[in-house]
């Protein structure tokens, strides 16, 4: 019996398209990516409806017992650090405070106030959105 | 080829850190120009309660009071900790005045 031609075998996916979307997206988030720096410690900051969006520097970690560090230092040599830091430099965007959200209210008011001593008049803190 | 180029895909789909965060402005207490001006606006941040001045105020009539302190929008308030209050109580009392437009907060030890 002639069923007619057998039918044709379909073709196999082309794989340059697909290449070239991965490429796409891998330069994508090449690009866009921001290698987060690891975090010393655990930190949860507070929730606020604050929308500023955080200017990008290197952030000072506050811990719910109110450690300081700052890179690779600890509390007053973190401190010492900032302080060269913002002699040597101008227009320095400000200081991020990445501080958690069980910290003493206090602990964060003499930080603050160390900060102004170091010679950091603009911090910011970090806040997540509220859900 | 195709295998690194997806494994480096799947890890900065990982790593990428999406969004910038939320930022607050903090000042300390002698940080800035700008004299204190009119009446004296002090707000106590406790665990369990709010005070302006030295007496207790519901946080919603917190701004309303405030607000009748302040000669204009842009005055200094001053904020301060007590020893049992945390970090997130101070943050949503900043929400409060920041919603109701006073900007210049100054964080007192």
């Amino acid at each position: 019996m002639e069923f007619g031609t057998a039918q044709q075998k379909p073709r196999a996916e082309s794989v340059v398209p697909m290449i070239n979307v991965v490429f796409l997206l891998l330069i994508f988030f090449l690009m866009t990516a921001t290698i987060a720096p690891s975090e010393p410690f655990e930190v949860a900051p507070p929730e606020s409806r604050a929308e500023d969006p955080a200017e990008a520097s290197q952030p000072l970690f506050v811990s719910a017992e109110g450690d300081l560090v700052w890179g690779e230092l600890k509390d007053d040599a973190a401190v010492a650090a900032i302080s060269s830091a913002r002699q040597n430099g101008d227009n320095l965007p400000p200081l991020t405070i990445r501080a958690d959200r069980k910290v003493s209210g206090q602990a964060i008011a003499r930080l603050l106030k160390r900060l102004a001593g170091a010679g950091v008049t603009q911090s910011q803190l970090i806040a997540v959105s509220v859900e | 080829m195709i295998d690194v180029v997806f494994l480096l895909l799947v890890f900065f789909m990982l790593a990428a850190r999406f969004g910038l965060d939320n930022a607050i402005p903090l000042s300390p207490a002698m940080a800035g120009g700008g004299t204190y001006e009119g009446a004296p606006r002090l707000i106590t941040v406790g665990r369990d309660a709010v005070r302006l001045n030295g007496s207790v105020v519901a946080p919603e009539d917190l701004t309303d009071k405030l607000v009748a302190l302040m000669p204009s929008t842009d005055a200094i308030v001053v904020l301060r900790a007590e020893e049992d209050a945390t970090l997130q109580e101070l943050v949503d009392v900043m929400d409060r005045l920041s919603a109701a437009g006073i900007q210049r907060v100054v964080v007192a030890e």
